[in-house]
């Protein structure tokens, strides 16, 4: 009577969002090391051109 | 009319240190396990000695300190002043103990290093240190990390008003959670979720770049440990050199700059709510911040032909870039090539971004990037106002999980803690520099302990002069605290002078 | 020629520097730019070892200063102990090219190996526990164990005292 009904909708929702918020975040560090790299191929390429 | 301390305020004070130490006295007890594993059986009785040190002392003063009347924000704020104080000597003991330090300050500045996250270290030959110590290092910046007050008064808290006060004593704003207790669980499932990442991917790493199954995990957990608490120690000498290795360099990036994010945020974008990634103020302000300094770093050793392709500026610049904004501290350049082959311009630029510092509630250091976004909007918003019909009303506003609008309160509070770390900067260069170092070297290793990074240039050693250990100690402290604990520490000891303490 | 054979002895030994006897570790990081390219030879304990196919970084300890030696995987595969807290490492001797950026290891300071020697063998270090401290941490642990259970009881004590009630006063 006092127990909350189990949803499994519920649970597996909740486990998806925290799979994919963990893989987000490692997603949005790849950006960071995505533009850096991009800043050091473009000062080596502006090196090179000067 | 502030009011003469009492009996009962020392009380408050000594009751809540002793149940911190009761707490720390337990937690000393794991790194046995360790000991258990790889059999370092002479190391045990070192770490059942400092606990058990640890629990008589927290237990007398539980007991003859306990009083009914409730905390305060005055009492927080010097539990939270005075525990780290407290937590770092006792902690010190098994150090000391097994000659890991030269001395017992040596002993102290390595733990308080460890619990601010901070990562300098005067460990002596590291290389060679029991595995039981290694991890109790990285283990100290784990725990530290997560905000050790916070975990013990909450688990044992009597009341919320106790533990709400002492979260917001130790730098934590947010609330995550309904109440104080779980949001201390949340941090700790979090953290826990990214210690279980890093572990695996640095161990599988590892493996792959020719290590022996057993170390890749050992100095996994380690890595892994020392990368989400952006603490920096390391179980070689090398740091991150070690393994010369760019995967696993990616990997300790990834796991870093996950753990300079704020925990809300973490709690937002693991609920599902992804937007906040590109919403946040704090993550927009560390990205500028971290890119530009990028720039600048890497043209500063390109120009001065230190690094000349773009693998190695990626690897050298943007990677030390990116440990000292986080205030990680990992390396991937010795100290001393950071004084002598490193121009001063990326050397000072490094300096800077150490003080900018990581986010807010996060277990990173510094000024925090809430802080630098809120003030860059304040000068924008002035510009407006300025661009502006006088009739006009101009407002801002910055997005942290929700719309808050940009107000003086909230731009004075972002000021005043900004000012608070540039005097302790200042104060600590002073001192560095009254000890023969140079002025850049002097504000480099002043950022490094102001900012709890780690990364130094070789002012920090075992034969570098006691004060200045002292000092620096204060400034890993200070750092930790936001200044703001330390002060009212000060002012407690400066009323206590004046006015004495009534019964 | 006497004359010409004592101005090449004098270039032989200025040149020395650049291809010398073992430097320490910490002369040659604090001098990376001044050494980088050159020949040096490098002698410490060894540290570590990650075999990669057909070559192998060992790394090699000289007081106080670790450094990477990029080398065969066949001298890597003779060294018999890696220095930790229970073993001396073997003492190894290493000439080659010192880089303070290698641009073949991103960067990183290394040396790559000519020729690898190893000196001496390492060895095992027995670490037993030593009894004063042993004592100390068991009557200290059975101290605080006591104090916690009569605190304990202490307060339970004084929990069962029932106060007068105010009418008796």
């Amino acid at each position: 009577m006092g127990l909350r009904k189990f949803s499994l909708k519920a649970f597996l929702k909740k486990n998806l969002d925290f799979i994919a918020g963990v893989l987000s975040e490692v997603g949005l560090t790849a950006v960071f090391i995505a533009v850096a790299a991009l800043i050091c191929l473009l000062l080596v390429a502006v090196k090179a051109l000067i | 009319m502030i009011p003469q301390l009492t009996r009962e305020d020392l009380k408050i004070i000594g009751y809540n240190l002793g149940r911190v130490g009761n707490i720390i006295g337990v937690l000393m007890l794991v790194p046995i396990v360790i000991s258990i594993i790889y059999q370092e059986f002479d190391i045990i009785p070192h770490f059942i000695a400092a606990s058990a040190l640890a629990l008589i002392l927290s237990n007398l003063a539980v007991h003859f300190l306990n009083t009914k009347k409730e905390m305060e924000l005055k009492h927080a704020l010097c539990v939270a002043a005075l525990a780290w104080i407290f937590m770092m000597m006792l902690t010190a003991i098994p150090l000391y103990t097994t000659h890991s330090t030269g001395s017992y300050l040596d002993a102290n500045f390595e733990t308080m290093s460890g619990f601010t996250t901070t990562g300098l270290s005067l460990a002596q030959d590291v290389d060679h240190l029991s595995h039981s110590i290694n991890f109790y290092r990285h283990y100290l910046q784990f725990i530290g990390g997560m905000g050790i007050i916070v975990v013990a008064l909450t688990v044992l808290a009597r009341s919320e008003v106790g533990s709400v006060l002492t979260f917001k004593s130790e730098g934590r704003e947010e609330i995550l959670r309904p109440n104080v207790a779980r949001t201390s669980r949340a941090i700790f499932g979090i953290a826990a979720t990214f210690l279980v990442l890093g572990t695996v991917l640095f161990a599988i790493v590892g493996i792959y770049e020719g290590m022996n199954v057993g170390t890749s995990f050992f100095d996994g957990v380690n890595h892994a440990m020392a990368a989400f608490s952006t603490g920096g120690f390391s179980p070689h000498s090398q740091n991150i050199l070690y393994y010369h290795s760019f995967p696993y360099e990616i990997v300790a990036l990834i796991i870093f700059l996950i753990g300079s994010f704020n925990f809300a945020f973490h709690y937002a974008v693991l609920s599902g709510k992804r937007r906040e990634m590109f919403k946040n103020i704090e993550i927009r302000t560390i990205f500028i911040t971290l890119m530009l300094s990028t720039l600048v770093i890497a043209a500063g050793l390109l120009y001065f032909n230190v690094y000349s392709s773009p693998e190695i500026l990626f690897r050298k610049a943007f990677f030390q870039a990116a440990s000292a904004h986080t205030t990680t501290g990992f390396g991937t350049v010795y100290p001393a090539q950071m004084s002598n082959v490193w121009p001063n311009l990326p050397q000072t630029m490094m300096s800077i971004i150490m003080l900018l510092g990581a986010c807010a509630n996060s277990t990173g250091g510094g000024i925090k990037a809430i802080r630098v976004g809120i003030m860059a909007k304040a000068f924008f918003r002035e510009v407006k106002k300025a661009l502006s019909p006088k009739t006009a009303v101009v407002s801002e506003k910055y997005h942290h999980i929700s719309d808050t609008p940009l107000t003086d309160t909230v731009v004075k509070g972002a000021a005043l803690i900004t000012i608070g770390y540039i005097v302790l900067f200042f104060v600590g260069t002073t001192v560095t520099m009254l000890y023969g170092y140079n002025g850049v070297d002097s504000m480099y290793e002043t950022s490094s302990a102001v900012g709890n990074v780690g990364l130094s240039c070789g002012v920090t050693s075992p034969a570098m002069p006691s004060m200045l250990k002292v000092t620096y100690i204060f400034l890993m402290w200070a750092g930790r605290l936001e200044i703001m604990a330390v002060l009212v520490l000060v002012g407690f000891a400066i009323l206590a002078l004046r006015k004495g303490i009534k019964k | 020629m006497k004359k010409l054979a004592v101005f090449t002895a004098i270039m032989l030994l200025l040149l020395i520097p650049a291809v010398v006897g073992a430097e320490s570790g910490e002369v040659l990081i604090e001098n990376s730019r001044g050494f980088d390219g050159k020949q040096v030879t490098f002698q410490g304990e060894v540290i570590g070892v990650m075999i990669r196919e057909n070559n192998a970084w060992v790394n090699i300890y000289d007081n106080g200063i670790a450094i990477g030696i990029w080398c065969s995987a066949d001298n890597a595969r003779n060294i018999s102990f890696s220095g930790d807290y229970t073993h001396v490492g073997d003492t190894v001797m290493v000439g080659g090219t010192f880089h303070m950026a290698c641009p073949e290891h991103g960067g990183d300071t290394d040396i790559h190996a000519d020729n690898f020697t190893i000196l001496a063998v390492g060895r095992v270090v027995a670490r037993t526990p030593d009894l004063p401290t042993v004592v100390v941490s068991v009557v200290l642990m059975i101290l605080a164990i006591f104090i916690i259970f009569w605190l304990r009881h202490v307060r339970k004590e004084k929990g069962k005292v029932v106060p007068w009630p105010m009418s008796w006063r």
